[in-house]
């Protein structure tokens, strides 16, 4: 295990001290301009103290990666507006099926290919696919230089690779590679 | 407000009561874990959301409104993370359906290549 850059160190620490915040209920008290320095003190020690044991296994790539303003709001434009549109149409699909009488499922684990290439763009890509209901990621697997995810897929309608990959990525993998190429 | 804030627990509920009667009637334990996924982001979303409203407008509390926020990212992150070790592991374990065979298991196909 290599050692952690200073960057990634800080970067961390930042994200942990803007957690601290808003857990402890200190950000609506530095809003009204009146913090405790106490809760500050110590959110500071421990969020450093956090940092340098747990920032190598946080970032590894450049750490101001997602920091810069575009990719941030596109993940802000991906969280608040394209992901929930695709988890109330599937969610609505799945309530389908779960009511209807005669149970119109057809399961099957098809293997797709993608093009994520970072190791954040694959795992976000296999958690949104995980939480949209009627598909979950079973396995990422390295084949042949290639990315392959293996999907359980509760109504297959395809099993070639491709078509599959269009239907269950759909939209996701486009925004979600904005974000992580 | 109150009536989105309603509508929006109305809502969660459904697709709650959609989740379990998914879990109790569909035939083998990944269409189950599919069906609980339904439980798990709509259902708890809304209700969180709901959460959201009713301390930030009614009972004008912000610091509940961000912690409920923070709970919901939270969540987010790590739900699919135990669904990916359940599903895994409950395929290597082999459980499979008992009444009829998979549309297409092509993770089993390259397992058994890779033996």
């Amino acid at each position: 295990m290599k050692r952690a850059k200073f960057s990634a160190v800080l970067v961390t620490t930042i994200l942990c001290f803007v957690f601290w915040l808003l857990i402890t209920g200190q950000i609506t008290a530095l809003i009204a301009g009146k913090p405790s320095i106490q809760v500050l003190a110590a959110g500071c020690i421990v969020s450093i103290l956090v940092a340098v044991f747990t920032a190598r296994f946080f970032i590894h790539e450049s750490a101001w990666y997602l920091l810069r303003p575009d990719r941030f709001f596109t993940l802000l434009l991906y969280c608040i507006v394209i992901f929930p549109i695709e988890l109330i149409k599937a969610n609505c699909d799945v309530a389908f099926r779960a009511f209807s009488p005669k149970l119109p499922v057809n399961p099957g684990i098809v293997k797709i290919p993608t093009e994520m290439k970072s190791e954040y763009g694959k795992s976000m890509l296999a958690n949104s696919i995980t939480l949209t209901p009627g598909t979950i990621t079973m396995d990422v697997a390295e084949q042949d230089g290639k990315t392959n995810l293996y999907i359980h897929w509760i109504n297959v309608t395809s099993t070639d690779p491709e078509k599959a990959g269009d239907a269950i990525k759909g939209t996701l993998e486009k925004w979600v590679g904005r974000i992580w190429p | 407000m109150r009536i989105v804030i309603d509508v929006l627990i109305v809502i969660s509920l459904f697709f709650a009561l959609a989740g379990v009667v998914g879990m109790i009637r569909m035939p083998d334990t990944f269409c189950r874990m599919q069906s609980s996924t339904n439980i798990a982001t709509l259902g708890i979303l809304g209700v969180l959301i709901a959460g959201i409203l009713y301390s930030a407008v009614c009972l004008h509390d912000p610091a509940m409104a961000v912690k409920l926020a923070v709970m919901m990212v939270f969540y987010i992150i790590t739900n699919p993370v135990g669904a990916h070790a359940i599903a895994k592991g409950a395929y290597k374990h082999g459980i499979r359906r008992v009444d009829e065979e998979l549309a297409c298991d092509q993770y089993g196909e390259d397992l058994e290549d890779e033996e």
